[in-house]
């Protein structure tokens, strides 16, 4: 392991993380109008204008540009593969966000693609 | 509703927004690359080396990408479901690896790439699993 690769790995996890809070409240925001199935142009436009009248939506924006500017000092210190195989740890984080906060019920087959992916991430993270 | 049905414009759509989101992190990447001799070590260091990355063009054009990726990503979606979509998505997994080797000169070893596979198929176990609690209504 080199130095300074769990300095990496932690600053994945915090734009991983500020990156599930973003995708959490743009959720949140989405379900709260109801659009019709079929989409054209126009109606997207009139979608995303909705949207922005929504302050959920300015939250998640907010959280979306940290991790953005988190992500950009990632990759200025570490090679493009690694960095964006590790960024799937998001899928930990909804994973442990929807089992204990959210109480969902999973699947062997979610537990199995979640562990999938943790050994994914070491592999990558040793070689 | 549970919408499967891949056809050939979905799939076309698919392919797009797999090759746009490998762009997206080649040209965030490309900007951020420019600024790797900037040594961040506080709060005041990382803001200098944030404004020098927001004056790339590359980062411009990776943040149009994310746009349009976000329209092509919403006509998909309603069309069909995610379980379905993501796995197919999810192969920008293997690209933006090939686009490192091919045009940025990193290196992956046959040990990243086992690391890489897993992830790939644990991405596409999970959003398949979402498909099991969805299907018995359909």
């Amino acid at each position: 392991m080199k130095p300074g690769l769990l300095v990496i790995l932690l600053m994945i996890a915090l734009t991983s993380l500020c990156d599930t809070i973003n995708q959490l409240f743009l959720k949140s925001a989405i379900d709260s109008l109801n659009f019709s199935p079929k989409f054209n142009l126009i109606k997207i436009f009139k979608f995303i204008i909705q949207l922005l009248t929504k302050p959920r939506v300015w939250l998640s924006f907010i959280f979306s540009v940290i991790s953005l500017c988190i992500w950009l000092l990632v990759l200025s210190k570490a090679d493009l593969n690694f960095a964006f195989s590790a960024d799937s740890m998001h899928y930990i984080f909804i994973a442990l966000a929807s089992r204990f906060i959210l109480k969902e019920r999973f699947s062997h087959l979610r537990w199995l693609g979640t562990g999938l992916i943790v050994s994914g991430i070491v592999f990558v993270s040793l070689s | 509703m549970f919408k499967k049905k891949v056809t050939l414009r979905i799939l076309l759509l698919l392919i797009a927004s797999d090759i746009l989101e490998t762009a997206i992190h080649f040209f965030f990447k490309k900007s951020a690359l420019a600024q790797a001799e900037f040594a961040v070590l506080d709060l005041s260091s990382a803001a200098v080396f944030l404004k020098a990355v927001f004056t790339s063009p590359f980062l411009w054009a990776g943040l149009f990408t994310v746009a349009l990726v976000f329209i092509i990503w919403s006509t998909i979606l309603s069309r069909i479901d995610l379980s379905v979509a993501v796995p197919i998505a999810s192969f920008s997994y293997i690209l933006v690896p090939l686009v490192s080797v091919i045009f940025l000169h990193e290196r992956v070893t046959l040990f990243r790439w086992m690391g890489i596979l897993f992830i790939l198929t644990g991405v596409m176990l999970v959003s398949l699993s979402s498909r099991e609690r969805i299907a018995p209504h359909k």
